[in-house]
């Protein structure tokens, strides 16, 4: 029995000595203080902290380029103004240019939240809060739930009609129908893997590379050192195209809710 | 002791797992994410979308001002442009009445220098045509006398000697000879 015991802490131990490939070491949560608010946990973790650190990030970005407002913009107002009306155009071209502006400074929040921390997980030592699937699988429900509660404030029941696509002979209603109702219900899920996946992949891409980095000799480590510079690159792409992947999609949802199809 | 180690064992191995699928991990991950999009819409729609949006608007606005008063002066340039054409094209025509007055006012120098010219020429002429006349009527006169004079001769001889046909023509030729002689005192 004891034989058996230390032989697996022993083994354990072994295993701790020496470097050990774990590159989901990064997605780990560790909380800091332990809160709790009637019950429900709303302790304070690395993951937390690092949002708070994106949000940071994204509202100094803002404040500082347009402190002054100068009518001819320097370099930070500039790319404030471009990432503005980058969002703003969006918006705009999909929802319409009415009900865009209305939603605007939510899409707005949307964009710079994700997009700041999707890249704050590149810098040493972070936190990539956009790589946790619960926090991605809550901003997609609460859009989702969202856009389908708006749809029946809007069109009221003729919003079930966004389930039975036009121009179908009525035989096909009986497949159709599930299919459309299964996609819709796909959204929240395809939307929130999609920006986790990415995330997860990328870092853990980056950390087995590290690791090689690390325990490979010197004359063949420079390769994966290599390959993290490019891919560090690769990730900061990764890191808008996802936030505008997510945004975007978000405009459509809310575009089909006030628009139907 | 098998199940404590067995347990740790197993804790390991699930920390070795997807940690983004710990379920003790999602109840304050969701609550703080809602929360912090909360904030950062609070703090984004307060502070930084109306700043941006008066910004724009402001350098909207500027732009708009400034193509109304560059459309304004072009309209002005337009005017003076304008302006000047129509004052050239009075100096021009004032150029070119003066110029006009000027040749008609030569034209007239000239034709009366011409009739002035015309005048005396005809002058002079008159003159010399009457000097002519004047002449001609004194060698007419010359003439006459002379042949009064030889008619007196010729009658003087036929008066004083009969003579015949012969010493007649003689004498006529003398007579012209006479005449021939005093031509130079003729004229």
């Amino acid at each position: 029995m004891t034989l058996i015991s230390s032989a697996i802490a022993s083994e354990a131990a072994q295993a701790s000595a020496e470097p050990k490939m774990d590159p989901l070491h990064h997605f780990e949560v560790h909380k800091f203080v332990d809160l709790s608010l009637f019950g429900f946990d709303i302790s304070i973790s690395n993951s937390v902290l690092w949002m708070w650190i994106a949000c940071g990030f994204a509202f100094l970005f803002f404040t500082q380029g347009i402190k002054g407002g100068k009518q001819v913009p320097g370099r930070l107002q500039s790319l404030v103004e471009l990432g503005y009306l980058f969002v703003l155009e969006m918006a705009e071209d999909i929802i319409g240019k009415k009900d865009g502006r209305k939603f605007f400074p939510y899409i707005f929040t949307l964009f710079y939240f994700v997009l700041f921390c999707n890249l704050s997980g590149l810098l040493p030592g972070s936190f990539t809060p956009t790589s946790q699937i619960i926090i991605t699988g809550t901003f997609a429900s609460i859009i989702v739930g969202f856009a389908l509660i708006f749809g029946f404030y809007n069109h009221g029941l003729h919003y079930l009609k966004f389930f039975v696509p036009s121009g179908i002979p009525v035989l096909l209603m009986p497949l159709m129908i599930p299919i459309e109702i299964i996609s819709f219900l796909a959204r929240p899920v395809s939307l929130s893997v999609r920006l986790f996946a990415n995330m997860t992949a990328g870092h853990t891409m980056l950390a087995v590379m590290f690791f090689y980095v690390l325990t490979l000799p010197i004359f063949a480590s420079w390769l994966p050192f290599g390959f993290t510079v490019v891919f560090t690159g690769v990730e900061i792409f990764i890191g808008f195209i996802q936030a505008y992947i997510f945004t975007i999609l978000t405009c459509v949802y809310i575009n089909d809710a006030i628009h139907m199809h | 002791m098998i199940s404590v180690a067995y347990a740790a064992a197993e804790g390991q191995a699930k920390s070795a797992g997807v940690p983004q699928f710990e379920p003790s991990m999602f109840e304050h991950q969701i609550f703080w994410s809602v929360i912090s999009f909360l904030i950062l819409l609070y703090l984004l729609n307060k502070h930084v979308i109306p700043a941006i949006n008066e910004l724009l608007d402001v350098r909207a606005k500027k732009i708009e001002d400034d193509l109304n008063s560059a459309q304004a002066a072009r309209q002005e340039a337009e005017k003076v442009q304008a302006d000047l054409n129509n004052k050239m094209t009075s100096a021009n025509k004032v150029a070119s009445d003066v110029f006009e007055q000027a040749r008609v006012e030569a034209n007239l120098h000239r034709e009366q220098a011409l009739e002035e010219l015309a005048v005396e020429l005809e002058k002079k002429k008159s003159a010399a045509v009457e000097e002519i006349e004047v002449a001609k009527k004194k060698a007419l006169a010359d003439v006459q006398s002379v042949v009064v004079d030889v008619a007196i001769m010729a009658t003087e001889k036929l008066i004083a000697k009969n003579v015949t046909k012969a010493v007649a023509g003689k004498m006529v030729e003398e007579a012209l000879q006479d005449i021939e002689k005093n031509k130079a005192n003729l004229h």
